[in-house]
């Protein structure tokens, strides 16, 4: 039933967007809705934030000079950035960058301190509660109630949205079976394991059919194989035409959900793209690291042209460049052949570390 | 929404709910809990104390305090709950957390737990009532409205506790309220012995209190003496939750609401 509601819900916004659009949220239903942003099909250009091709209709979370200060702290400092309907957008950022406040804003749970903040269409300080009505929310605690077991947790949920009675319950044993954890209905939530925990909140948020899902942290602290799990159930609601919106601390898992990512860090945006535009503009396509105690790299930064960006952590240097072959085939010329080295391309992950300083910032 | 009409707001009987499924888990020695306690004092010192002397005036002890122990139980019932068991749901348990995500005011979460408080009280102190029935405590068909008034009562009881709940920094500072203030309540509530005796500036501290008229309401209620006062007093414990369910709203609303 989900399924086919969404699926509708995409044929039905197509008449309403322009065909660039259309194009766009067809290559992402058709390539599993990720990491395939058509060229020059960015919603917002970076420097002037204003819409330029999407229609306004199709802006389902738009944020304006946001703050968010708790007492001296400035947790938010001013953000800007729109979300379109479809989409799957990250916030990336380390812990203390402002991700949560802004979540927690956009789902109504705090008060902006100034700006504008709009979800939906409503303003988020004075509708709150009939956007909390069409948000699905899954904040980084989980909060699934201890006292009660698995279906109790649900159905409770579910009334809350006026949702009672037989609706209710089949509700929650089609949201139970698409995040695999059918069978479980009568255990209580401690017996739960962490990955089923999360799917669990998962699909708790998705009692109402949100317009937006909004996900904290979705899958911190999991281990591998329950990210996996996941990610899957996410990108299948994504494939589905729901609207995402999560944080993470993962440039993986952004790179594999997100559409668009915003880098945040200390309470601002600092850059906001495609993983792929992110990654071609703030580090080149591949990265050299070279492993090198005795300083016998060339010291020409450049190298000719062939390093766009070169870093050096301890003894480890990264020479950020288009084509790791060329370079290395360059470097042998120099007569320097690194004994040690790692020849990758780039990822978020570079772009992240690029941005916010190589050191971890805690 | 103001907190009094919350009391009706469909989501309130939700948050009610929550809290009768999960309390339907442990139901059993919750009640072991909330009748055994008292009725040993009730037996220690009713039948104990009570066979030494009576009460000028007003008969024996164990009589004097019987309907007394409707009010105390109810004022255990609703307040422990309010204060320990609400400050686990909202801090530990993260239970109003998922729920204001929800479209759920916070006030309507405040009203669910005095709707539940009441169901305590009454629940507990109807149990208490049928055991004092079975001694021969009970003279009055009108004890039949006690379960009515140990809910009005419950309410009453549970506003001030959920309230220290939702101001206190640990758990442990609960305990200033349980002995600075629901224990002195009890003692000069006049749920042990008359207060005629009481000087009074101390009787009009007592005065002040809901437990006072709670048991002067039970005491009517069980020994048949029931009279417009009593309906005056039901009177006061109304209108003071109309005015106690005010002080808490804005450290609920600063709290739980954005």
């Amino acid at each position: 039933m989900l399924k086919r509601r969404n699926k509708w819900r995409i044929i039905g916004s197509w008449f309403l967007l322009p065909p660039e659009r259309c194009l766009r949220r067809l290559a992402a239903t058709r390539y599993g809705g990720h990491a395939k942003v058509l060229p020059g099909s960015l919603c917002f250009k970076r420097e002037s934030r204003k819409p330029t091709m999407c229609a306004m209709s199709s802006i389902v979370v738009n944020a304006r000079s946001l703050t968010k200060r708790y007492g001296q702290i400035e947790a938010v400092r001013g953000i800007d950035f729109a979300i379109s309907a479809g989409e799957c957008y990250g916030f990336l950022g380390v812990n203390g960058a402002g991700k949560t406040s802004t979540m927690k804003m956009i789902y109504c749970r705090i008060a902006r301190t100034s700006g504008d903040l709009s979800v939906l269409g409503m303003d988020a300080a004075r509708d709150a509660s009939r956007i909390k009505q069409r948000l699905g929310v899954v904040a980084q605690e989980n909060a699934l109630d201890p006292e009660l077991d698995v279906i109790e947790n649900l159905l409770l949920y579910a009334s809350f949205f006026g949702i009672t009675g037989k609706a209710a319950r089949r509700k929650a044993e089609e949201l139970l079976e698409l995040v695999a954890i059918s069978g479980k209905e009568r255990a209580l939530v401690r017996e739960l394991s962490g990955g089923m925990k999360r799917r669990l909140v998962i699909a708790r948020a998705l009692v109402n059919d949100p317009d937006i899902l909004v996900l904290d942290e979705p899958t911190t602290g999991l281990d591998p194989q329950a990210r996996l799990l996941v990610w899957e159930k996410l990108t299948r609601l994504l494939d589905g035409g729901l609207t995402l919106l999560l944080t993470t601390h993962y440039m993986e898992e952004a790179a594999r959900l997100c559409n668009r990512v915003a880098v945040i860090d200390e309470g601002k945006i600092l850059a906001e793209g495609s993983p792929e535009q992110l990654i071609a503009q703030f580090a080149a396509r591949d990265v050299l690291e070279i492993v090198d105690a005795e300083g016998r790299l060339p010291a020409d930064i450049h190298l000719n042209g062939l390093v766009v960006r070169r870093e050096r952590h301890g003894d480890t240097h990264y020479l950020y460049n288009s084509d790791n072959r060329i370079l290395l085939h360059r470097l042998a010329e120099l007569g320097f052949d690194p004994p040690r080295h790692v020849a990758r391309q780039a990822t978020l992950e570079d772009v992240f570390l690029n941005m916010t300083g190589r050191e971890l910032a805690e | 929404m103001n907190p009094v009409t919350a009391l009706f707001a469909p989501n309130s009987w939700r948050v009610f709910r929550r809290n009768l499924l999960a309390w339907q888990k442990y139901a059993w020695s919750s009640v072991a809990i909330n009748i055994v306690e008292p009725f040993a004092y009730f037996l220690a010192l009713g039948f104990g104390l009570g066979a030494y002397f009576s009460l000028t005036g007003y008969g024996s002890l164990v009589q004097y305090m019987a309907p007394g122990f409707l009010g105390l139980t109810a004022l255990n019932a609703a307040t422990f709950d309010a204060a320990w068991g609400c400050y686990e749901r909202r801090v530990f348990n993260g239970v109003y957390e998922s729920m204001v995500t929800a479209p759920v005011d916070p006030l309507e979460i405040a009203s669910g737990e005095y709707l539940w408080q009441a169901f305590r009280s009454a629940l507990y102190g109807t149990l208490f009532l049928i055991v004092i029935s079975g001694f021969g405590l009970v003279h009055s068909w009108w004890a039949l409205l006690c379960p009515v008034m140990l809910a009005i009562a419950g309410i009453a009881f549970a506003i001030p506790a959920l309230f220290v709940s939702f101001l206190v920094k640990t758990q442990e500072h609960l305990f200033y309220y349980f002995s600075f203030v629901a224990t002195p309540m009890v003692m000069i509530g006049g749920v042990f012995f008359p207060l005629d005796k009481f000087p009074h500036w101390l009787l009009a501290i007592a005065w002040l209190t809901p437990l006072y008229h709670a048991v002067k309401v039970f005491r009517a209620l069980v020994m048949g003496t029931v009279s417009w006062n009593t309906g005056l007093e039901v009177l006061w414990v109304l209108a003071a939750i109309g005015v106690f369910a005010f002080i808490p709203v804005s450290s609920i609303k600063s709290k739980l609401a954005n």
